[in-house]
């Protein structure tokens, strides 16, 4: 059955426009400027190709974190009614309004090695973050984590509670409602998540140069690459940011088409 | 009521708001000013190069080649001053600036260490230490080149942790303790209080902070009056307290 096609109120026509304008319009200034016949040599530089590696392990790693850690916090914030939910849930969005380079300088504050855990981190394991890929890692999960986190934490209230106090009447325990009823139910909110939140750590700049620095190989990642281009070389960070598009492009596209429609 | 019946007209006059406001942001020039754009080793300068001034300054700060690509992309401005000499010939070839008015200040290259020196950093060997966290400036930026310059000369291989994008956010590491040492502009270690490793190796390494009128400003002589104050006996004694040095 198909939904009679509804006209669009112009009221409402005329912004969406302008919105669906103003994300398009620098991305077609860009394509506009990429240096097209001298692409493939500008990306298969060692040091592009260096920056690729570490994006790459990076955001999988970052978005990987999420999943882990992120889907326990979303369950938490969404079935929880302990005292004190409301405030987490605030905490947990704050990454988004933070810029990035303050939130990479909290994180220097607290995990670095003079920092205030991460002088214990440095003492009792010999762990320091900064200036390490593993820092990076925590630079761009600290980013991603909210994305993914409220995506979950929606799809979970949606859902309800309804089938979980049916496995519970059924005698099933949380812990196996948790893994047989709510999981498979949010196989597509997952996806989304995940996609979501890797897609915020491979763009990831301001928290990651700030908290992990830039070294090629290590933690110069794609972004950082091509804000340091931009000082010398203004094409080659156009041809990086090209590339980022595409990649990013492919895959939230790719996801779409399997996972993500409904 | 009147209110609720106006419900519906209220939605273009929304839009007129939104682009008065962009129309307003985007022409907030002020023809009675000198624009200057400085160095992002300038920012402590700035307060200084006001309260001697009887006229009113607009700072541009950031990175130099920052500065004359926003030049190349229109930026309104009366004088530029680049923390290199390279990066205003960029300016001087791409036709942005007039002949240069000369060298207006210079800054050495230090190596700083981490509040305490903890490492026990005493000589400019200890950076190639891989044991140690060591920074430099990327080489994309003047402070890593003229550290490059200088490293390059003198026969070390930096093991650096991190190639900072800006000496400032270098600094702040070393100031931290994040990093152990790292070679910074005198002024930068002036600025966060870092003690320094005396190396008489490092002192030919110095750059030259040079000052031009831009081409396209309106305002005739806008800006020489900094110049002419940093040229002053006035002048020099703000830049030695700040650790610059002298032309």
């Amino acid at each position: 059955m198909s939904r009679p096609r509804s006209q669009t109120p112009w009221p409402l026509a005329v912004p969406a426009v302008l919105a669906a304008a103003l994300l398009v319009v620098p991305i077609v200034g860009l394509l506009q400027q990429a240096p097209w016949s001298t692409l493939s040599e500008r990306l298969t530089s060692p040091e592009i190709r260096d920056a690729m590696r570490v994006s790459a392990i990076v955001s999988v790693v970052a978005a990987a974190l999420c999943l882990a850690l992120g889907l326990p916090l979303a369950w938490v914030l969404a079935r929880s009614s302990r005292r004190g939910i409301g405030l987490l849930r605030a905490l947990v969005l704050l990454p988004m309004v933070l810029p990035p380079v303050v939130g990479g300088t909290a994180l220097l504050f607290a995990l670095g090695r003079r920092g205030l855990f991460g002088r214990w981190l440095d003492r009792v394991f010999g762990v320091t973050l900064p200036f390490t890929t593993a820092g990076a890692v925590v630079a761009a999960t600290f980013v991603a984590l909210p994305f993914f986190v409220t995506t979950l934490e929606s799809a979970l209230r949606e859902e309800g509670i309804a089938l979980d106090e049916a496995a519970a009447t059924a005698g099933a325990s949380p812990w196996s409602t948790f893994v047989h009823v709510t999981l498979p139910s949010m196989r597509s909110a997952i996806a989304a998540g995940l996609a979501l939140s890797w897609a915020r750590a491979l763009g990831e700049f301001g928290a990651t140069i700030t908290f992990a620095g830039s070294l090629g190989g290590r933690t110069r990642t794609l972004p950082v690459e091509t804000f340091l281009a931009l000082e010398q070389d203004p094409e080659s960070a156009v041809a990086i940011s090209v590339l980022l598009l595409a990649i990013s492009l492919g895959v939230l596209i790719g996801l779409r088409g399997r996972w993500l429609s409904r | 009521m009147i209110a609720g019946r106006s419900r519906c007209p209220r939605l273009p006059a929304t839009a007129a708001l939104v682009a008065l406001a962009l129309v307003g942001a985007a022409c907030a020039s002020e023809p009675n000013r000198t624009v200057a754009m400085v160095p992002s080793s300038f920012t402590d300068l700035t307060d200084a190069i006001d309260a001697a001034l009887d006229t009113e300054t607009v700072w541009i700060i950031a990175g130099s080649s920052r500065l004359v690509s926003q030049l190349a992309d229109g930026a309104d401005a009366d004088l530029l001053i680049t923390a290199d000499r390279e990066t205003m010939q960029r300016a001087v070839d791409a036709d942005l600036v007039d002949t240069p008015l000369g060298v207006v200040a210079s800054n050495r290259l230090v190596l700083a260490v981490a509040p305490g020196n903890p490492a026990g950093i005493d000589e400019l060997a200890d950076l190639t230490d891989d044991d140690l966290l060591i920074g430099v400036c990327a080489i994309e930026v003047p402070c890593g080149r003229l550290a490059e310059q200088a490293t390059t000369t003198i026969g070390l291989t930096v093991a650096a942790d991190t190639e900072e994008p800006n000496v400032r956010s270098l600094a702040l590491k070393i100031t931290r303790g994040e990093l152990d040492g790292g070679l910074v502009y005198a002024t930068d270690a002036r600025a966060f209080a870092l003690d320094t490793v005396d190396d008489d190796a490092l002192a030919p390494f110095v750059t030259d902070y040079v000052a031009a009128s831009v081409h396209a400003s309106g305002r005739e002589g806008a800006g020489s009056e900094i110049v002419d104050l940093l040229r002053s006996a006035e002048g020099r004694d703000i830049l030695l307290a700040r650790g610059f040095s002298l032309p």
